[in-house]
Parts: C-alpha cells; sequence; structure tokens
C-alpha cells in the first residue's frame, strides 16, 4: 500500500511540474495566437470585399441559426454599411466546403473564396481556381443559380466542372444560401 | 562509447526511418514537400532532444515501474510545447501539420530513446544522442520530402526551377506517393549501406 | 551455374503453353480492337500504342541488365502490358502520357515485385490509375472518334442517373465503337471477338469476364428499376470489356483456384457498379479490379482445395 502512494507522489511531482511548464507557455503564447487567427479572419474577408475599410460581425435570430450559414460581417466605410460577407459551409463531395462571398448592399457579388476543403485534387479541388469562381462575379446574389454541365445560356447558370459535379453543386449550394439570407433579411436592414 | 559514434549512429547506420523503420506515421503524412519534411523533423528533433535530456536527468527519481508514464508525460509536455509555439509564431508550419505535432507522442522513436538510451545514459550522451536521432530523422524526411515534392510537384523547398516541358505527377503528394518514395529510397539506401557494410 | 537453371513455380509439366505463346495469342487478340482504335482515332492513336509498347520492351530490357537478370523481352509480355496499356488513355493524349505508364508499369509494378509472375497487380491497369490520379485533366480529356472533337464519355451521361437520358449516343454506337473513350475501349464488338478468340485458344477460362460482366449486368439492372436499355449501356461502355476479358483474366495478378476467381470476379461486378453508381468518377473498372487484385491472395487461401489425404480438423 505504502508503495502505490509513493508511486502516486512521485507521479504526481511530475505531473505538476509538467502543467506549471505547460501553464507558462500557454501564458506566452494564448494571447499571440488569439490576435494572429483574428487577423488572418479578417484578411480573408477583406479579400472578397474589399472597398469595406472595417468590419462588424452580424449575429442573431434568422441570421446565423439559418442552414449553411455559419458568418456574417457587414463591411463599413465612412461609417456606412458598403456590404456584406458572407461564410457558408454546404456539403461537397467528401465533407464539407467553406466557401466565402462579399456582396454589396445592392447584392452585387464582388468576391466568392472557397476555403477550407477536402474534395479530390485535381478534380472538386478545381473549385478553388478562378475560371469556375469568376462565373458569379458581378451578378446578382441572390439570382438563385443552378448547376449547368453544358455551356451556360443565361445568367444564373454555372458551368460545373468537369467529373466535379457534387463540388461544384456545393459551391452554388453555399452561394445561394448566402443570396436568400441577403434576399430574406439584408437587403431591408 | 565514443560521442562521435553516437551522434553517427543515429544519423546513418542506425537511421531512425531508413534503418529502425520508426516513425512511419509522420515520415509517410507529412512528407508531401520538402519544407513540411523538414520542419516535422526539426519538431521531432526539438522534442527527442528536450524529452532525452530531462529524461536521463531525472532518471534515478523514477521507480521502474512507472517509467512508462512518466516517460509519456514528459513527451508529452514537451510536444504541447512545441504545438504552441508553432501555432504563435510559424501560422504557415502549423497549418499544414498541425494535425501531425500532438502526434508526435505516440512517435515510437522518441519513446524508445528515452526508453533504451536515455534512462541508462549521461545527461550529456543523452543530448548528443538526441540530436544524432533527431537529425537522422530529419534528413530522411527532408529527402522523402524533396523526393516526393520534385515528382509530385516540380519543385523543391517550393522553389521551381523545372521548365514547362516537366510534367509533375501528382500522385506522389498523396498518399501512394509516399509509400512508393521510401520504398524506392529504401532500396537505394540498403544498397549504399550494404557496399560499405561489406567493406568494413 | 546459378543462371543456367530456371526454377520455377509449379506445375513442371512442359507443355506447348509457353508464356511467349500465350502472351502472341493475347496479342492477336488485342488487334481488332487496335486496329479499331487507329481507325477511329487516326494517327495519335497509331503513335501513342507505338511508344508505349517501345517504352515498355525498352524498359524491361533495361531492368534486367541493371540486375544481371537473363533478358525475357521476346516473351512478349511487355508488348501485351504496353497494348494494354496504350488502349486505356484516351487518344488526345500528349506523347509522354504512354511513355510515363510503360515506365511505370513495367519498372515499378511488375520489375521491382520480381517480375513476371510476381506482380500483385496488373501493371497496365495499375500504370492507367497512376496516370489518372496524377494527370486527372489529360486522362480525362476524351475525344469522339474521327473528328477528335471534345466530347463526354457515354458513361457519364448514365452517372447519377437511373436512366439512359435522351441525348446520350445510341446504343448501337457503343457496341461498335463510335463514341468516345479511352482508344481500344469504345469497341465492346472488337474486344469480344479477342475475348473469344482467347477463349478457343484456351488462354482465359470465360468464367471471370462472364461472371464479371453478369454481375454488373444483373446490378445495373436493379438500379435501373429493370430498365434493359440502361442495363445494357452500362455493359457495352466505358472499360468493362477490355477490363474484365484481358485484364481481371491477368495470370499473376488473379486467384488461380476456380473457386476464387468466381468469387474474384464477383467482388470486380461490385465494386465496378458501385463506383459508377456512387463513387467520384464515372468509371470503376480500374479500380475494382485492383482492389480484387490486393484481396487475390486472402480469396487464394479461403479457396485452395483440400490437400490429398489431408483430414479434416476434429473439434476435439
Amino acid at each position: 500500500m505504502r508503495e502505490v502512494i509513493k508511486l502516486g507522489l512521485i507521479l504526481l511531482v511530475i505531473t505538476s511540474v509538467a502543467a506549471f511548464v505547460l501553464g507558462v507557455t500557454n501564458e506566452m503564447t494564448s494571447s499571440i495566437i488569439e490576435e494572429r487567427l483574428h487577423r488572418e479572419n479578417v484578411e480573408a474577408i477583406k479579400s472578397i470585399l474589399p472597398i469595406a475599410e472595417e468590419f462588424n460581425p452580424i449575429e442573431g435570430e434568422g441570421i446565423t441559426d439559418k442552414e449553411l450559414i455559419v458568418e456574417v460581417y457587414e463591411g463599413i466605410k465612412d461609417d456606412e454599411v458598403v456590404g456584406y460577407t458572407v461564410k457558408t459551409n454546404p456539403n461537397g463531395y467528401s465533407g464539407t466546403v467553406e466557401v466565402l462571398v462579399g456582396f454589396s448592399v445592392d447584392g452585387e457579388i464582388v468576391g466568392v473564396k472557397i476555403g477550407q476543403h477536402t474534395e479530390t485534387p485535381g478534380l472538386g479541388s478545381k473549385i478553388a481556381d478562378s475560371a469556375y469562381i469568376g462565373q458569379f462575379f458581378n451578378k446578382a446574389v441572390d439570382l438563385g443559380f443552378s448547376t449547368t454541365k453544358d455551356v451556360p445560356a443565361t445568367d444564373n447558370d454555372i458551368q460545373a466542372i468537369t467529373g466535379a459535379t457534387v463540388s461544384s453543386d456545393a459551391v452554388v449550394d453555399g452561394i445561394n444560401a448566402a443570396g436568400s439570407l441577403f434576399e430574406e433579411v439584408l437587403r431591408n436592414r | 562509447m565514443k560521442l562521435g559514434r553516437i551522434f553517427t549512429r543515429g544519423l546513418v547506420f542506425d537511421n531512425p526511418v531508413f534503418v529502425q523503420l520508426l516513425g512511419m506515421c509522420p515520415a509517410l503524412a507529412v512528407t508531401n514537400s520538402a519544407e513540411n519534411g523538414m520542419a516535422m523533423g526539426l519538431a521531432t528533433t526539438a522534442v527527442l532532444l528536450g524529452s532525452n535530456l530531462v529524461i536521463s536527468i531525472i532518471k534515478g527519481f523514477i521507480p521502474s515501474k512507472i517509467r512508462i508514464p512518466a516517460f509519456i508525460v514528459v513527451i508529452a509536455t514537451f510536444v504541447t510545447m512545441v504545438g504552441m509555439i508553432m501555432k504563435a509564431y510559424f501560422p504557415a508550419l502549423d497549418a499544414a501539420l498541425g494535425l501531425f505535432i500532438p502526434l508526435i507522442v505516440v512517435n515510437c522513436l522518441i519513446l524508445a530513446r528515452a526508453e533504451s538510451f536515455a534512462s541508462k545514459s549521461t545527461p550529456f550522451n543523452s543530448i548528443v544522442d538526441g540530436i544524432g536521432m533527431g537529425l537522422g530523422f530529419t534528413v530522411a524526411l527532408t529527402i522523402l520530402g524533396i523526393v516526393r515534392e520534385f515528382f509530385g510537384a516540380g519543385s523543391i523547398f517550393g522553389f521551381a526551377f523545372m521548365g514547362e516541358f516537366f510534367q509533375p505527377a501528382t500522385i506522389m503528394t498523396m498518399p501512394p506517393g509516399a509509400f512508393l518514395a521510401l520504398g524506392l529510397l529504401l532500396a537505394i539506401y540498403n544498397k549504399i549501406t550494404s557496399k560499405e557494410l561489406n567493406e568494413l | 551455374m546459378v543462371e543456367r537453371l530456371t526454377v520455377s513455380s509449379s506445375p513442371h509439366i512442359w507443355s506447348e503453353n509457353k508464356t511467349s505463346k500465350i502472351m502472341l495469342d493475347v496479342v492477336i487478340a488485342l488487334l481488332p480492337a487496335t486496329i479499331g482504335a487507329i481507325y477511329f482515332f487516326r494517327l495519335n492513336a497509331a503513335v501513342l500504342i507505338t511508344l508505349a509498347i517501345l517504352t515498355a520492351v525498352i524498359t524491361e530490357w533495361g531492368i534486367q541488365r541493371i540486375r544481371n537478370q537473363s533478358v525475357l523481352i521476346t516473351d512478349f509480355s511487355a508488348v501485351v502490358t504496353g497494348l494494354l496499356l496504350a488502349l486505356n488513355i484516351p487518344a488526345s493524349a500528349p506523347w509522354w502520357i504512354p511513355v510515363v505508364g510503360s515506365a511505370f508499369a513495367i519498372g515499378i509494378v511488375k520489375q521491382l515485385f520480381g517480375g513476371i509472375g510476381q506482380n500483385f497487380m496488373n501493371p497496365a491497369l495499375a500504370a492507367r490509375i497512376f496516370l489518372t490520379i496524377s494527370y486527372t485533366d489529360k486522362m480525362t480529356d476524351w475525344r469522339s472518334p474521327i473528328d477528335l472533337v471534345t466530347s463526354a464519355t457515354p458513361l457519364s451521361y448514365v452517372k447519377d442517373a437511373t436512366s439512359v437520358p435522351a441525348n446520350a449516343p445510341a446504343l448501337i454506337d457503343t457496341f461498335i465503337g463510335n463514341i468516345s473513350g479511352s482508344m481500344g475501349e469504345t469497341s465492346a464488338i472488337l474486344l469480344i471477338l479477342g475475348g473469344l478468340y482467347l477463349v478457343y485458344r484456351g488462354v482465359i477460362s470465360v468464367t471471370v469476364p462472364a461472371v464479371y460482366i453478369g454481375t454488373v449486368a444483373i446490378l445495373t439492372l436493379i438500379f435501373g428499376e429493370f430498365d434493359l436499355y440502361y442495363m445494357m449501356y452500362h455493359v457495352f461502355t466505358g472499360g468493362l470489356m477490355i477490363g474484365a476479358i484481358y485484364m481481371a483474366t491477368d495470370y499473376a495478378s488473379s486467384p488461380v483456384t476456380k473457386k476464387g476467381r468466381i468469387y474474384f470476379a464477383l467482388g470486380c461486378g461490385i465494386i465496378t457498379t458501385l463506383i459508377r453508381q456512387f463513387g467520384a468518377y464515372n468509371e470503376g473498372v480500374g479500380f475494382a479490379i485492383l482492389l480484387m487484385n490486393v484481396a487475390a491472395p486472402l480469396i487464394e487461401k479461403y479457396t485452395s482445395p483440400r490437400v490429398f489425404g489431408e483430414v479434416k480438423k476434429q473439434n476435439a
């Protein structure tokens, strides 16, 4: 019995020292990590809505609890709202795809960015290429886009990437979710 | 044992990857580019150095019955520290390796050195062993990364120097390429070292 | 001294069926499809096929020289690998695709594992997958025959569908080969012709192709809610014919037992259909055969007949 207590105490000493060392390291690094994450997030948002200078998160009922919507920011310039950025997480071919879309107050898409995803390299990963994403630019976000395998006939047709229809659908889903959010909530703010 | 011998053993003759086949999980998983391979190797070296040193110092204090949990606590502490520091100061590396850093805890190389060397040797020898083994691991992972990055993406350390005519085979930066590259490198390593061993 | 003794695995009975003879038969069986490929896809097809065969033979020769082995390129097995690989790539591929593919097939998949009879995967198929994963865009740049304009393969029309859409190519065209796809897989009739020759010559048994194609037929019939046209579409398009007749029957990488071959072909059929129905790729023949290649030793283990005189284990 006495041995068990002795072994336990030795382990306690070792783990206490370890905990103390880790605590000190955490104290030193946690603020740096937090600041960096925040800065990265802002940079990502700014790249899809470059006209805005400041960003405020919009939260609340009917917005962040909507399907596929993760984060919504309003972009501000000279104390005036100039646009919104919406982060969505539609389901792709394997797992969720992070789709960020930035649009002006009247709903014109100015930037689309594909964040983290695990789509098939060489096939589904092409959704991040500007050739695909560029199809959305300067169109109204609430147009109700749909994927087509042929050459697009109308403005709301988005040509799918060959062999990666599911991944292409995901991006369209994400942007349409942002579109309906705009139509239902943001437009009337 | 001579210091030089301890050092070169880890680097060449007992190379953790090419001879002992230890730490295969990181060796295969993160070596899709030379930079990632080297970073993983250096992170492991840092942990190995710390754990070897601490374990050789407190070896008299640890009863043999609880040595494994004690070793693991020491190793896990260093791994967590490396993870935090990486997250704070090397965000790009953290994005590429983040998932695999905690797994250094269960890298058999580190526990193997703690169990078979550091717990029986002086702190100084343990440091030399840690550097030798760590650098051996780093060199192996870097070579693996260079080979995979070159054939899979046409660049080395992100520097693309091959012309347009060179068509990299994407599969080499994907999981199957890790096995292909490791197998071929093992064959070449054995070919070279077996010749040298015969001459000894 | 060692060089003069050729030690091979059993059976040691001498017969007319030498490797070179079997392989020559396979080449002959593939001739109709090869000529069809050159007719449908013109000059580039001829160039690609020649390059693939040349690279395969040169790689085989080179590695056997480096390893101081007797050079066995006259057994035609490298020619078969090169030809099969060439028939598996699209006619639009640049010249280096068959070169890289053949070098990989012979150098890595075949010779590194010990040369003929030792490879655990079909070399040509492994190379096709290697190329498809590495150069996805070039390996899926399908062209229509004769005029060589970019067009989708018939399989892409039935992807995510349970019936054949109206704008898909006609079934008769898929039978003759007047559709887009890899050079040698488009013409079902020419491949079946070669297959019949191989069965007649006793090179392959009809079991594997019949069970494989039959499984795909039954499963697609169920998926298509008993639409016969949809089923035929799946059977005659894509790589099913070339895969079932020429690749799933590979001696080295498929089981040797009769029962094992049935399980093997059944597995190929199930995986092919599942990938075609639910996978990311339109075609699943390549992955199906490779996966079953890997499973072949296990299948053999559980289907090998009892040794004569062996007593069944009693429950003690």
